[in-house]
């Protein structure tokens, strides 16, 4: 997971942040980060060459920054153009040296009206969407002066998967991961063509027609499958030469509460053309994906002492349900964030869709979709005219 | 090799000839006087009362005769009296704390470094070795200004800085002696490194809305020394004026004098100057006695300066490329034990027993008269003083007068500690040492402390103090949440 980053920009108010001084905002960071070691520290390598962490309390960076927009003309341009979201978190990779390159950089980018965002960049390497909001939930509490529950565990236990079955070997690398060039200490993907975001959203109504539509036989699918599917056979529609038979599902797992990468990783296989075939189909087969591969990449890690260089997200097409993640349980002195946008960076050229849920107020879910970007305009004109969405 | 019992023996027997002595020579004239009016006592008693009414009327006294003898004894008391320099006292102190969003563990400092001096990674390899060997912990704190990549110094944030810690320790210390700002007499403010316009006095005057005629100073250049300084400036007002108080407030203010080049004698300074400040409260006034912590004795100031490596040896200069830093001479060490051998020259005959002073004269004699190779003999301070509070410069000053006076590490604790926990904090450093020594619980009535502090110049000043009243452990200070903690052992080198 070393080479994505993850990016989540909370949007606040005037009143949240009002006569706050950066002094005031970095004290109550500094006491957040007591409880969160593994993000201060930085990585080092042991002599076989595999990458730790050592707990070495240099911190978190922290920039500020200023917009001369106010945070709804913000907004009103993000439709049009959402990879402008990028100007309002950091964008600095792990990397060219390991020992001074932070693993969580925050940005607070204050707007003309007095409205804050907060931008925060998180390595992947640390954790998942559930660990990264978990921190930003705890800054909340911190800043409301509650005793965040948290107990300081330095080693993180992981839960085996329940496939336990007697340790064959593994020749090939599970399908779910794809092995990549040695990046070094440059801990960056590198495209072959340049990947954009784009998100929309999708509120209750919409959703609710959606999942009567593509249910059949009696089968009901979750907000996710259903979408998902849908996105799938429109990015097949679009790709006729290669068409993404293979898809990679990330989601919650159910087991540990502990903070760390812990998506179960599944892996769908399609054998018949994607465009042709019914939705709810591709759905089903996305419900029934339940092998969990994880132990799979451990294997194919452990196989050279954790020192070759893999990618998940976007070694296929992924789809990532993050529609659990608790982004708008962020208070910030008792305001809840306008908006929350979350995405990814470090994506491989097979993209990646990301579900997130809605704003409070909205409901519903807001689905970003990670793709080169001669494909975002045909998605988003495919979604319009099949679908209705914008 | 094992000690032998013959030779724990002898060295018992050695210490107690040294207890016989010091007691002999420190109490002498009772020695001598306590067996002569004894004597004088007991023949008197053998007297008959007639005998003892026949020795009074030879004395001859009558009315004029005791009215003159009384008319002088009065005179010469009063001019006693008045003559005799006024005390002045230590009421109270107070030591800034700054807030945790300032500090600065190795690996923060070691990070912003490596961004800063992108350029130049042997001058960051030279910080690192240097930050390693300090004798500094990761609880020092630097002010916000110094916290941006790149640095962000400029007026603004020099000043905010001034305002945030002597604002702060000012407020501790009018709190803690419920002290109104507008019964202040006298205030001196030193700072070394910064000084606006108006100054640094005038913006605390501001501040506190301070009386009109407040006799106000602003001491700026001076050094570490320079707390000293502005306490024996202080002490010299008191006494002209009369029924006075005066604040003294040490700091030094970091955000203009960080060090952006890449010479690795100006790239030292970085490495150990850390924020901090003192506010003290020195008063002459009667009522205060009572509630005074301490009193002061003796201000002893010493200046090498026209020596010309001294004057040159901590030197404020543009590098090549014309960034400005403090430059220190690798002659430090030596010209700081020299200037130390003559302060204390000058202070060993004030404060050392008569038994400490003895053996130094005969000592000196018989280096003159029969070899000059015999080893110097070093008077034994510790007999002087219960406590001592070295400026916390760095690790090698510290060792440096450890050995030369001959301390044990219980002496030079508060120093080492104090360095480890804030830094070299310049002139507020001593302070912090106080406070160290009265959280610790050390501190009795009665005990005297001696406190050393070098700078710029080069200057050795000292100042001794006796303790007015024994000091309960104080509830608050700059070490309260962490005095459990220490003390840390402290490594020669630290890994990181």
């Amino acid at each position: 997971m070393k080479l994505h980053y993850l990016k989540a920009i909370y949007y606040f108010g005037n009143q949240a942040f009002e006569g706050l001084t950066t002094l005031n905002i970095k004290e109550h960071m500094f006491i957040l980060l007591n409880y969160f070691p593994a993000i201060c520290g930085r990585f080092r390598r042991t002599e076989s060459g595999r990458p730790y962490i050592k707990c070495n309390d240099c911190g978190v960076r922290f920039i500020e920054a200023k917009c001369e927009k106010t945070m709804d003309e913000w907004l009103e341009m993000m439709k049009e153009n959402a990879s402008i979201e990028k100007y309002l978190t950091p964008n600095q990779i792990i990397g060219p040296e390991l020992a001074f390159s932070p693993t969580v950089l925050v940005q607070f980018t204050k707007f003309k009206c007095g409205g804050m965002s907060v931008g925060l960049s998180w390595a992947h390497v640390l954790g998942d969407a559930f660990s990264a909001a978990e921190f930003m939930n705890t800054l909340g509490k911190v800043v409301a002066d509650e005793k965040p529950n948290r107990h300081i565990n330095l080693a993180q236990m992981k839960t085996k998967s329940t496939n336990t079955k007697s340790p064959i070997k593994i020749m090939e690398d599970p399908l779910s991961i794809k092995r990549v060039g040695p990046v070094g200490d440059n801990w960056l993907t590198v495209n072959n063509c340049k990947m954009e975001a784009f998100s929309f959203s999708v509120n209750d109504t919409q959703l609710s027609h959606f999942q009567s539509k593509i249910s059949s036989k009696g089968t009901n699918f979750t907000p996710f499958e259903a979408l998902s599917a849908v996105i799938w056979q429109c990015i097949a529609k679009i790709r006729p030469e290669s068409e993404p038979k293979v898809v990679t599902i990330c989601k919650k797992s159910e087991q540990n509460k502990v903070d760390g990468n812990n998506q179960l990783i599944s892996v769908v296989k399609a054998d018949y053309p994607i465009v042709e075939v019914d939705p709810s189909e591709l759905a089903a087969l996305m419900k029934n994906a339940s092998f969990d591969e994880r132990e799979k990449i451990e294997i194919a890690i452990k196989k050279d002492d954790g020192v070759s260089d893999f990618i998940v997200y976007g070694a296929n097409l992924t789809f990532v349900n993050l529609e659990e993640v608790k982004c708008y349980e962020f208070e910030y002195r008792k305001q809840k964030p306008v908006y929350v946008g979350y995405r990814l960076d470090g994506i491989s050229d097979s993209g990646a869709v990301l579900l997130l849920p809605g704003p409070p107020k909205n409901g519903g879910r807001t689905v970003v979709a990670i793709l080169p970007e001669d494909e975002v305009i045909e998605l988003k004109s495919e979604l319009k005219s099949e679908w209705f969405m914008d | 090799m094992p000690r032998t019992s013959y030779d724990v023996s002898t060295s018992v027997k050695l210490k107690y000839v040294k207890l016989v002595y010091q007691y002999l020579v420190n109490n002498l004239l009772s020695v001598v006087l306590v067996p002569i009016m004894g004597s004088v006592l007991f023949k008197l008693l053998l007297l008959s009362p007639d005998e003892i009414l026949n020795l009074w009327e030879s004395f001859q006294f009558d009315s004029i005769r005791i009215l003159c003898s009384l008319f002088v004894v009065v005179f010469m008391s009063t001019i006693y009296f008045m003559s005799k320099p006024r005390s002045v006292y230590l009421v109270d102190y107070a030591c800034y704390k700054p807030p945790i969003s300032c500090r600065v563990p190795f690996s923060t400092f070691m990070e912003h470094s490596r961004l800063i001096l992108s350029t130049e990674p042997k001058s960051v390899e030279f910080q690192m070795r240097i930050l390693e060997r300090s004798g500094l912990g990761e609880d020092t704190c630097l002010p916000p200004a110094i916290h941006y990549i790149p640095l962000a110094p400029n007026m603004e944030a020099a000043r905010q800085e001034a305002e945030m810690v002597i604002f702060s320790a000012m407020d501790s210390l009018l709190e803690k002696t419920g002290l109104k700002p507008k019964d202040i007499d006298i205030l001196i403010v030193n700072c070394s490194l910064f000084s606006p316009t108006p100054s640094l006095s005038a913006m605390v005057i501001n501040k506190y809305k301070m009386r009109g005629n407040i006799k106000s100073f602003n001491l700026s250049g001076m050094g570490c020394s320079a707390g000293l300084i502005s306490i024996d400036l202080a002490r010299d007002l008191l006494q002209v004026h009369h029924n006075s108080n005066a604040i003294v407030v040490s700091t030094e203010i970091i955000t203009p004098n960080y060090y952006q080049g890449k010479e690795r004698s100006m790239l030292v300074p970085n490495c150990l100057f850390r924020m901090g400040g003192a506010a003290i409260l020195l008063s002459n006034r009667r009522a205060d006695r009572g509630r005074a912590k301490y009193r002061l004795l003796q201000v002893v100031r010493t200046h090498r300066g026209a020596d010309d490596k001294a004057y040159r040896c901590v030197y404020e200069e543009d590098d090549p490329q014309g960034k400005s830093g403090i430059s220190l001479s690798k002659d430090l060490m030596r010209i700081a034990g020299d200037a130390l051998k003559s302060n204390i020259t000058t202070i060993g005959p004030l404060v050392l027993p008569a038994s400490e002073q003895l053996l130094f004269v005969l000592a000196i004699i018989a280096r003159k008269v029969f070899s000059s190779h015999l080893r110097p003999y070093i008077p034994d301070f510790k007999q002087a003083f219960e406590h001592f509070c070295i400026h916390a410069g760095g690790r090698a000053v510290i060792d440096e007068l450890q050995k030369n006076l001959d301390l044990s590490a219980e002496n030079v604790e508060a120093s080492r500690m104090t360095l480890h926990r804030f830094g070299n904090t310049s002139s507020s450093s001593l302070w912090y040492e106080l406070s160290y020594i009265e959280a610790k619980g050390r501190m009795r009535k009665g005990d005297r402390i001696w406190q050393i502090a070098f700078g710029s110049g080069f200057k050795c000043n000292s100042a001794v103090w006796k303790c007015n009243k024994t000091i309960k452990t104080p509830a608050d200070g700059p070490w309260f949440d962490c005095i459990h903690k220490y003390p840390v052992h402290i490594p020669e080198v630290v890994k990181f």
